[in-house]
């Protein structure tokens, strides 16, 4: 009950523009804004109190609809050592839709095309409301080492992938740290 | 021939000079010489003035008036060193040795001989002088000299002769002479003082016997009346005995020393006077009864001694501007050239300043125990208080109590009871000498600082603020009582408040208040605000020790969820009133959770009584069926208590079924309400009866679940009976000592060595046990279901840790600022973020000394 009282000040009732243009407009905002802002604080908590090795999210500063996400890559896969910085933003019908996400930093994977769109059947149309921002990054992580070769996003990564020492070479050469 | 007192004139006179001329001056020289001579020792006749006289005219017609002088005064002093300064002195070389301390007497007879000699030898010297004075005037009146020239001359001379007279003894002065004037005044001192005590002690009667004799009018001299003049004979007398001797003293030339001499005795007199009466008792105040003496025995001698000098006294005329205590050294090696009538008030300034003076340092030396006595000490405090408004070294008392507080009372040793206990009663004595606050918050700064250092510190401040009123009188009950009773001045105090502000809108008023402003003490701290926000304020004081006031009200909220847990009669009339004067300082918002708590009880004592109406309309109880009456339940609003130790606990079959029962009950009342019990919380009476005794106790359901499974069975394992009762094995050891140390079990080793037997001892015969031993029992008392809130802190701040490091990996960088707005926004479950940036701060570089963080360029960052 606390949670709904300290969080009076920052209802989504009242987007912010800058997210704007990625959430779809809900009719019904108000009443379920505030089971959305629930649900994302508690995953919060979720996630900050037991989120597993290697992924992490955390909501933008003014925004709890806005996530930054990280994940590391798994070891034993040639994303072994790096780090990718992701987006995820909810809108108002989640968890019934799923959020959206990319990636932001570059990323050299079947799966992820040049803009960060990820191709990941759980965020289209295998989405249920069972899965939470922690499932979301753990399936991204999980994908990083098994990418689905038969319908790539980035065909020259497909293409590459036999060949682990040199994508592996590859991602080294194109990888980023993300940054603030 | 004039008169010409130059050398290098008579050069060229000697040219002129004819042979009887010449033959005239030495005769006259060497007439002049003898006669000199047997003058000043007194052997000739009236012949030899006369000789002496026309031997003066013949040599100052020739103009060697300056050479007759010369010779005469420096023949005076020859005479006067080997005759007058030598045996002066002699009449002291017994003394240079000796110690001092027990010839008073005889010190006051020599000194008065030695000053009667000398003066007689002095006065004959003066004789001879006034003959050669008498002498150049006799020549001048015949060389027509005007009379006014002839006067100053008169005088010259004799100015000479004063300083060369007092050049000799003071060239021939002994070391020790000092010390024995010291020593005569220090003496005569201390026999007027006590002459003036006995009087002054006589004084009021003299009074009364003035009224008595005014209503009688018949002028009876009665013994009392006699005896006091007596005295004050004794003292004129006295007094006229050192005024002879402060005036030959002065006619030697010795002034200044002798007014060093008794000002030094006089302020020795007084130093010991004022240690004499202010000792170590701080129940009495003083400081009249130092004036009082300062008026009666130091300044009467004073006053008796410069009219007896001639020094007429007029004071009144002079006081007026120098009422300035400034206007006057304290040193008593300070030499005055003052006018008389000032001379006494002067006097009493330096007296008074002194004692002042003497005074405040005996009490700041000791002001340390004067605050352990607190308030039975506040007239000591009263007494420094006027010392320091006079001396205004409000200094010496800040720098002097803190390294005492430090040196005593902020140390390992000292238990943080005692110290806070201290602290209060330094803030009430300090606001007694400084209303403002200014030296308190200086002195209060380093136990402040140690006090945060202490981890009981907020336990002890909240128990200091609830006992007393409880009732449980554990021994150092009264710091709380005092605590409680600021509380309660406090609750006035904002009445008042209130009542002020209303007046404040009236300009009159408004008016008043500004003309009554005072600035700050010069010591104030300009950082700290000025005089009118710091209020000095005992709970706000021991709140700034805490830091914020929501950590003092969890803390209480810990001790009173400790206090309602444990009570079995719902009585919290005393926990209301407490609450309800936390209410007023602290605010009812914070107080919340408290009020709550409290209704929690109220509320369940009624609900408990519905209970228990409704089961006893029901039936009959059957075999081993406990009736509901010997049940009563505290339901508690768990998200408003703070977290409750949670232990697993099976109870026994029957305690379990009225559990069950009742809260079955308790869903019919309530629906849809259900209990969810608490098992291991709250307090069970059972009296355990024996083959040959009964014993009865109050104990802990745990406790009481285990003793109960050896109702049927008589011995157990350790390991079944913590199966049975369902608590870890661990636990269930440190439960069975204390049935053990109370004689009801007896422990063994089983078969198996690991695991123990525990068997009950059915009778005292086979405890093989003294009565009177007791074992273990002090492990029990730290045992609380409450989270302490030291524990809460630290999931708190766990909790916190999670989210800084949740965020640092998404956004890399942060600056504080935005972690602590981050963590505002977000961190919003139980337990919500509610610390200060200051708190974020130092939390932060404890992760960064953890080397979890990185702190760059104002930053905080994870450390790869």
């Amino acid at each position: 009950m606390a949670a709904v009282n300290g969080y009076q000040g920052n209802t989504p009732a009242d987007p912010p523009a800058s997210t704007g243009s990625k959430q779809p407009a809900a009719p019904t905002k108000t009443v379920d804004s505030q089971s959305v802002l629930k649900r994302l604080q508690s995953e919060l908590m979720g996630l900050m109190m037991g989120g597993g090795p290697g992924i992490s999210a955390f909501p933008e500063e003014d925004n709890i609809f806005c996530w930054k996400g990280t994940i590391t890559g798994s070891k034993d896969t040639v994303f072994e050592g790096t780090e990718y910085r992701l987006s995820l933003s909810f809108s108002n019908d989640y968890p019934f839709k799923p959020p959206k996400v990319k990636f932001e930093t570059c990323c050299f994977h079947p799966n992820v095309d040049v803009y960060g769109n990820i191709c990941l059947d759980i965020l289209q149309d295998k989405w249920s409301s069972a899965y939470d921002v922690r499932t979301i990054l753990l399936s991204i992580q999980s994908l990083l080492g098994e990418p689905n070769i038969s319908s790539p996003l980035n065909t020259q990564a497909a293409q590459l992938w036999s060949n682990q020492e040199e994508y592996r070479k590859m991602v080294e050469k194109l990888y980023k740290p993300p940054s603030a | 021939m004039e008169t010409l007192g130059s050398s290098d004139c008579n050069l060229e006179i000697l040219e002129t000079l004819s042979e009887d001329a010449i033959q005239e001056i030495t005769e006259s020289y060497d007439g002049f010489f003898t006669t000199v001579e047997s003058l000043i020792a007194g052997t000739g006749d009236s012949s030899v003035e006369d000789e002496f006289v026309s031997h003066v005219y013949c040599l100052c017609k020739y103009g060697l008036e300056s050479l007759v002088r010369d010779h005469f005064l420096s023949s005076l002093e020859q005479a006067f060193e080997k005759g007058g300064a030598s045996s002066f002195w002699h009449h002291f070389d017994a003394y240079s040795e000796k110690k001092l301390t027990n010839c008073g007497e005889e010190i006051q007879v020599v000194l008065c001989k030695a000053l009667e000699e000398i003066s007689i030898e002095k006065k004959y010297h003066e004789k001879c002088l006034s003959m050669l004075v008498h002498a150049l005037q006799s020549f001048k009146e015949q060389s027509s000299e005007d009379r006014q020239n002839s006067d100053t001359e008169r005088a010259n001379l004799f100015v000479r002769f004063q300083s060369m007279l007092s050049s000799t003894l003071m060239t021939t002065l002994p070391q020790h002479f000092p010390e024995i004037l010291h020593w005569y005044f220090k003496e005569r001192l201390e026999e007027l003082s006590a002459i003036m005590d006995g009087d002054g002690e006589e004084r009021e009667d003299d009074c009364m016997d003035l009224d008595e004799k005014l209503r009688y009018k018949n002028g009876e001299m009665d013994v009392d009346e006699g005896y006091a003049q007596g005295k004050r004979l004794g003292h004129d007398k006295l007094v006229k005995n050192i005024g002879k001797v402060v005036r030959d003293l002065r006619s030697i030339g010795f002034t200044s020393m002798a007014e060093n001499a008794y000002a030094s005795a006089i302020f020795l007199l007084l130093k010991a006077k004022v240690h004499d009466l202010a000792g170590d008792d701080y129940r009495t105040s003083v400081l009249e009864s130092i004036k009082e003496w300062i008026q009666i025995v130091p300044l009467q001698f004073l006053n008796a001694l410069l009219s007896y000098l001639g020094d007429s006294v007029s004071y009144g005329s002079a006081s007026s501007d120098l009422t300035s205590p400034l206007a006057c050294c304290p040193s008593p090696s300070f030499s005055r050239v003052v006018t008389p009538s000032e001379g006494i008030v002067r006097w009493k300034l330096r007296l008074e300043y002194f004692a002042y003076e003497t005074l405040q340092d005996l009490r700041i030396a000791k002001l340390f125990e004067i605050i352990v006595d607190y308030p039975e000490s506040s007239p000591a405090i009263e007494d420094l208080k006027q010392c320091l408004e006079y001396t205004g070294q409000h200094s010496k008392l800040v720098e002097s109590f803190i390294s005492s507080l430090k040196y005593r009372l902020l140390t390992a040793g000292a238990s943080t009871n005692d110290i806070l206990h201290q602290y209060v009663s330094t803030i009430k004595a300090l606001r007694a000498i400084d209303p403002a606050g200014v030296f308190l918050e200086a002195v209060g700064e380093p136990i402040r600082d140690y006090l945060r250092g202490r981890k009981d510190t907020i336990k002890c401040i909240v128990t200091m603020l609830t006992d007393g009123s409880g009732g449980n009188a554990n021994g150092s009950g009264n710091p709380g009582d005092s605590l409680l009773e600021e509380l309660m001045r406090d609750e006035e105090n904002q009445e008042n408040a209130g009542f002020d502000d209303d007046f404040h809108t009236d300009d009159k008023q408004a008016w008043i208040n500004a003309s009554r402003w005072e600035p700050d003490p010069v010591e104030a701290d300009p950082l700290k605000g000025s005089l009118s926000q710091r209020k000095v304020d005992i709970l706000g004081m021991l709140v700034d020790i805490i830091g914020s006031k929501e950590q003092l009200v969890n803390e209480y909220r810990v001790m009173l969820a400790e206090k309602l847990l444990n009570k079995t009669d719902y009585d919290i009339d005393t926990e209301i009133r407490t609450v309800e004067l936390l209410k007023i300082h602290f605010g009812e918002a914070s107080m919340q959770r408290c009020e709550i708590m409290l209704n929690d009880l109220i509320d369940s004592k009624r609900v408990n009584t519905n209970i228990k109406k409704a089961t006893q309309a029901g039936a009959e109880l059957k075999e081993n069926e406990l009736s509901v009456d010997t049940l009563t339940s505290t339901i508690l609003s768990t998200n408003f208590w703070p977290p409750i130790q949670d232990e697993p606990l099976e109870l026994p079959g029957p305690i379990d079924k009225l559990l069950s029962d009742y809260a079955n009950r308790y869903h019919e009342i309530k629906t849809p309400r259900k209990l969810l019990w608490k098992k291991n919380l709250g307090t069970v009476k059972l009296e355990l009866q024996f083959e040959d005794r009964a014993m009865q106790f109050t104990v802990s359901p745990t406790h009481a679940a285990i003793i109960m499974q050896f109702q049927e069975k008589k011995s157990w394992t350790s390991k079944d009976l913590a199966a049975a009762i369902g608590i870890p094995i661990d636990a269930l050891t440190r439960r069975v000592n204390f049935w053990i140390s109370k004689g009801v079990l007896r422990e063994s080793t089983g078969a198996n060595s690991n695991s123990k037997v525990l068997t009950l001892v059915e009778s005292i015969a086979d405890s093989g046990k003294n009565e009177g031993e007791e074992l273990l029992t002090g492990d029990e008392e730290s045992e609380t279901s409450i989270a302490s809130v030291e524990d809460q802190l630290r999931k708190e701040m766990t909790i916190y840790e999670k989210f800084i490091m949740g965020m640092l990996t998404n956004f890399g960088t942060m600056a504080l600022e935005r972690i602590h707005n981050t963590l505002k926004m977000f961190c919003v479950a139980d337990p919500s973020y509610d610390k200060s940036l200051q708190q974020l701060q130092s939390f932060l570089s404890g992760l960064v000394s953890e080397e979890k963080l990185e702190f760059r360029d104002g930053m905080y960052l994870l450390k790869k």
